[in-house]
């Protein structure tokens, strides 16, 4: 029971880290990616081979995690950003698509559906962490830099100017306030803390395949963010929070079986998703007047 | 004949995607609402028919009560999800997750009463002829290709010819003189969501026979309707049409030389092109916003 409590404890963490890391783009920067277990998976990878190829050091992973998501968001964004906000909706939705026929065919890298298995147990600075107790503070320790990054940013020029531009993109403009600069940051960051997620999901799970970066969990990423409130920053956290404990609370329904239980949370969190935009679009931490 | 085989499925595929990315661009052409939903229609649609054939009913039947379906799903959503969030913001990207959330809804309630599993019906029509040496066509590539060309030759004299075709048109272009002019712009707009999920029908019908259904459904129809969309040039019937049509012949001749995994991919390779070099899409109807 502990194990599995620890286990849950730790996936919140790093789910924590992975919806503050999609606020930026969303909840801030008024970019709305569907692809974010894209690049989720791609520091999973990067951290999983770091720990396979060279060493298992935690730190080295997520650096080289952050590295890669954030470089690789930023090639994409640059042309990307471009465009107006359906299409990015749309292209975003496209990299999704194309990311998941990726991972499953670049099996050299990604060992396709098999995934790449025995990642061994993180390091930081030559101790080895294998009590899961560590672990957690670990991810609750990136997570709290997150964060406070997070928090300090929004309230500096740089959080200011994002929030005009999603505000208003003319008016921000005509202030003089460098729109494509200021939106590809924005990625950037929030893509490279996703990297970092995936490095730490890697550590975690041991194993690492494609089908933990699809549509299904960009949407269910989203989803934690609008929930609990995008643009805040207690928001996600909440989201994260009530969106993993509710399959775990389903498995206590006595009727309703095992395997329709994935079926059953979906069920419950569109309905959540959809009547929310309807009454209350700032979600469950924003303030009951609309964003806009 | 690898490659003339590739071809026909191709067009087979395409002719319906073509007539879905039609109901979608109907629908944001003269709603201006970003159907995301419409995929879920797909889905709905192709489950009823499915079930009505479980349940013995005759054909003819099962097209009707799929029919009704996708119809009635639509106009409930417009009702009661997109109009009352246009009624307050009407936020692009709130209406897109509105929708998003109804799709997840709809997967999952099919999930639940059909089972995750791939189910197509058998039919006679699938059935393959040789026409040429190596070259094997079914009776739904002709069913497919009729069924496309007279519905298309339908909505074309609809929307040119009748009193309430040419008010679809007028909604897209000037909704407020629309209405100066007396003519309700809800009982259009409803009109226009009915219509474009009726044309969800035929794909899903004939998808049924022919690639199968899986829950997931809705989201790959979704991305071709929207992928269609945006290369026909967004709200332009023609577009989406020709688009969707070229979009399945490209996912099937891919296969001539990449693994069929690649076959979906390459059509948002075709769709990234688009919307970083001519985002104005086939037709050249800009986004007017």
């Amino acid at each position: 029971m502990t194990a599995y409590l620890l286990n849950l404890a730790q996936l919140a963490a790093i789910f924590g880290l992975l919806s503050v890391s999609l606020n930026i783009l969303i909840g801030y920067g008024g970019i709305f990616s569907v692809a974010h277990a894209v690049f989720f998976g791609l520091g999973a990878y990067a951290g999983a081979h770091v720990a396979l190829d060279l060493f298992p050091d935690l730190l080295l992973a997520a650096l080289a995690s952050a590295l890669i998501a954030g470089l690789l968001s930023a090639a994409l964004a640059l042309p990307a950003l471009r465009v107006r906000g359906e299409y990015f909706v749309i292209a975003s939705l496209g990299l999704q698509m194309l990311a998941t026929t990726v991972f499953t065919e670049a099996q050299a890298i990604t060992g396709g559906l098999g995934g790449l298995v025995g990642i061994p147990p993180p390091t930081l600075f030559g101790f080895t962490l294998a009590d899961p107790l560590v672990f957690l503070f670990c991810c609750l320790a990136f997570l709290a830099l997150a964060l406070a990054l997070v928090r300090q940013l929004m309230r500096g020029s740089f959080g200011r100017a994002l929030m005009a531009l999603r505000d208003s993109e003319m008016a921000a403009e005509a202030l003089g306030k460098n729109v494509a600069l200021i939106k590809t940051l924005a990625v950037v960051l929030g893509t490279a803390f996703a990297g970092i997620a995936g490095a730490l999901f890697a550590f975690q799970e041991e194993f690492v395949n494609v089908e933990s970066f699809t549509l299904d969990q960009s949407v269910l990423i989203l989803a934690m963010v609008i929930i609990g409130g995008a643009g805040t920053l207690s928001g996600p956290l909440i989201g994260t929070l009530l969106l993993l404990l509710l399959p775990a609370a389903l498995t206590f329904i006595p009727f309703i079986p095992p395997t329709d239980i994935g079926a059953v949370q979906q069920l419950i969190y569109g309905f959540a998703m959809t009547l929310l935009m309807i009454f209350r679009p700032a979600g469950l931490a924003g303030r009951a007047m609309g964003r806009r | 004949m690898l490659i003339l085989q590739l071809l026909v499925s191709g067009i087979e595929a395409g002719a319906l995607y073509a007539l879905t990315a039609a109901g979608f661009a109907l629908i944001f052409g003269a709603t201006r609402i970003f159907h995301f939903a419409h995929g879920a229609t797909y889905a709905l649609a192709g489950y009823a028919f499915v079930l009505a054939t479980r349940l013995g009913w005759a054909w003819p039947a099962g097209v009707g009560l799929a029919l009704v379906v996708a119809i009635a799903f639509g106009l409930l959503l417009e009702a009661a999800v997109y109009r009352p969030i246009q009624r307050h913001h009407g936020a692009f990207f709130t209406v897109f997750v509105a929708a998003f959330g109804v799709v997840i809804v709809v997967q999952s309630l099919i999930e639940l009463s059909f089972g995750r599993a791939f189910i197509a019906i058998s039919s006679p029509l699938t059935r393959a002829h040789e026409v040429l040496p190596g070259l094997y066509i079914a009776r739904v590539f002709w069913l497919a290709l009729a069924t496309a060309g007279v519905v298309f030759a339908v909505l074309g004299a609809f929307l040119a010819r009748t009193r309430a075709g040419i008010g679809l048109r007028a909604l897209a272009e000037n909704p407020d003189l629309l209405r100066a002019f007396g003519l309700s712009s809800r009982r259009l707009s409803a009109l226009a969501f009915a219509l474009g999920s009726a044309l969800a029908v035929p794909g899903a019908v004939l998808g049924a026979m022919t690639t199968g259904l899986s829950p997931g459904v809705g989201a790959h129809v979704m991305l071709i309707s929207l992928a269609a969309s945006v290369m026909g040039g967004i709200g332009s019937l023609r577009g989406a049409a020709l688009a969707g049509l070229l979009l399945g012949i490209v996912e099937n001749l891919v296969v001539a030389g990449l693994d069929t995994q690649w076959s979906e991919a390459a059509g948002f390779v075709a769709l990234f092109a688009f919307i970083l070099f001519r985002p104005r899409g086939i037709f050249g109807a800009a986004l007017v916003r």
